[in-house]
């Protein structure tokens, strides 16, 4: 695509939570290195649709702008991707048209046109304690030193930006299974590995075996392909379906 | 002119419910168990029951007799009866039922993220499906319904080729195979994988060799022994290895007469008296 040329945006709108949705196509000029912020930046600042109807700015999350925040994961051509590093030039090749779609993530409840409410990965952070607990009344010092071993296999997965890419992927997260995720595995893994973290590692494994925790994983595989932050979440599911087993066993004969 | 932004919506406690798919409960309910569960009885001991039977069944390929005494050996086990049920009928009926409900409850979406591990997702659960289906009428025409087997293990030769004397049966005995051989193999893989065997992306994909090998072979054994059944020559009607074999009792082998040529060119059955 040349410069002088329109794309076209086709985008999936909802006006409050219980609103129908509905799609609106806006068209601007091409510009090399546009980003899917960018191009929503640019209707914000001129939203008029392609009938000429001037109409509001499209509502959507984003912080960093650089795919560190994880706020801004939408559909993008269908595919769930962070909108900041979706970058035009690549989504025209992928597809060989002039037109890009935008919708909300299709597995959480949509708070506004592209903004969505992640609230249930939050929630299910809690669930696993997924933190060092180093909250007290006193000063309780250095912590343990951590193994450069340690913390070459945990940096990986320290990288997590809650975007919930990994879910919104994941067949089995859904209304019916309510699958806590990847993500959530994941943490539990990272914390479990901390010296300090692991103090909580038997509670985080039981909340994991609860109903919708890791044994509805149907290894899709999903998770691990579409990550943006390329974390080791198969590999942290395995391990933690491991230990959860191991400590469901442990309580099983001894608790 | 400045408006004030409506206030964030509280996450105070979450006292409402959440919309959508709901969070983790915790420490509640008894799915892992059961999920746990419905994974270890589909190798231990359905699996290992599918590779004995494919490879009893590989006695088809010796002929009437061979094939007779195998099925004798088995129903003459200690208790073949409640082994039959407790390590093959009940798991399965398990596996099958609690797989059927797993498998409604995933939402596949490989029209979107068109993924190999995506695939292989929706794979293992159509195969649980068509290789549940296979089962019920194979159980029901070859278990459940005409001649009883364990009473009279010398017509297994007859009532199996009989069963596959039609094109039509002998391809749902082939897809039947090959479906179960693929639900159990990528079920070994998926079962390493859960249970935390395979962490590495290296294992598994090493253990993904060893499995597709695997499976491949039990397979060919399986579909080795329907082609040797279906294009063997026809045995007659009510054929009996084992003449002297009397009704639930285990007596010494005495082989009956192989028939010459007692079929006719339009396949029909010839009525030849019971040996
Ligand atoms: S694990 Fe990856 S895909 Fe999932 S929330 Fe974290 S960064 Fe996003
Ligand atoms: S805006 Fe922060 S990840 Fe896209």
């Amino acid at each position: 695509m040349a410069k002088g040329q329109t794309i076209k945006v086709e985008i999936k709108r909802q006006a409050t939570p219980d609103a129908p949705s509905y799609t609106e196509k806006f068209e601007m000029p091409y510009r090399p290195g546009l980003n899917i912020t960018s191009v929503l930046v640019e209707i914000a600042a001129n939203p008029v649709n392609t009938e000429g109807k001037e109409t509001s700015a499209i509502t959507y999350d984003s912080n960093c702008l650089e795919e560190i925040c994880g706020s801004c994961a939408m559909l993008i051509n269908g595919k769930a991707r962070m909108a900041c590093s979706a970058l035009v030039d690549r989504l025209l090749d992928e597809t060989k048209s002039d037109t890009i779609t935008l919708a909300p993530l299709s597995k959480f409840p949509v708070v506004r046109d592209l903004a969505v409410d992640r609230s249930v990965l939050f929630e299910n952070l809690k669930k696993v304690q997924a933190w060092v607990p180093i909250d007290g009344t006193y000063d309780l010092g250095p912590g343990p030193k951590q193994a450069p071993q340690i913390q070459e296999e945990r940096y990986p997965l320290s990288n997590c930006i809650s975007c919930t890419i990994c879910m919104e992927v994941c067949p089995q997260f859904n209304t019916q299974t309510n699958f806590v995720g990847a993500a959530t595995i994941a943490q539990a893994k990272l914390f479990n590995m901390d010296p300090s973290g692991s103090v909580l590692k038997e509670e985080r494994l039981r909340a994991l075996s609860g109903d919708g925790g890791i044994q509805e994983c149907g290894f899709a595989q999903n998770c691990v392909q579409a990550c943006p932050k390329q974390l080791p979440l198969t590999e942290a599911i395995s391990d933690m379906g491991r230990d959860v087993f191991i400590q469901k066993v442990k309580d099983f004969v001894s608790r | 002119m400045a408006t004030v932004a409506p206030a964030p919506p509280s996450n105070a406690g979450h006292s409402e419910k959440l919309r959508g798919v709901q969070p983790l409960r915790a420490g509640e309910g008894h799915t892992f168990f059961l999920r746990r569960l419905h994974s270890l009885t589909g190798i231990i001991p359905i699996g290992a029951f599918l590779i004995e039977h494919i490879v009893s069944n590989f006695e088809v390929v010796n002929g009437p007799l061979a094939y007779a005494q195998q099925v004798k050996f088995l129903n003459g086990l200690p208790l073949a009866r409640v082994l039959e049920w407790v390590f093959i009928f009940i798991p399965l009926a398990y596996h099958a039922l609690y797989g059927v409900y797993i498998a409604i409850k995933g939402r596949a979406n490989v029209n979107v993220y068109p993924w190999a591990g995506n695939w292989m997702y929706l794979s293992q659960r159509v195969t649980g499906v068509l290789a549940l289906a296979y089962i019920i009428q194979h159980l029901w025409f070859q278990r459940f319904t005409g001649v009883s087997l364990p009473e009279n293990p010398g017509v297994a030769y007859w009532k199996v080729q009989h069963e596959l004397s039609t094109a039509f049966m002998l391809w749902v005995y082939i897809i039947g195979m090959v479906v179960t051989c693929w639900h159990f193999a990528y079920g070994i893989w998926l079962f390493a994988a859960k249970w935390g065997i395979t962490p590495g992306d290296r294992a598994r994909k090493k253990f993904g060799w060893v499995c597709g090998i695997g499976g491949v072979a039990l397979c060919t054994m399986g579909l080795w022994s329907i082609i040797a059944i279906y294009s063997a020559p026809r045995v007659p009607y009510m054929y009996n290895a084992m003449p002297s074999q009397p009704n639930n009792t285990v007596a010494p082998t005495i082989p009956g007469q192989y028939p010459v040529t007692n079929y006719d060119q339009n396949n029909t059955p010839q009525q030849e008296p019971l040996q």
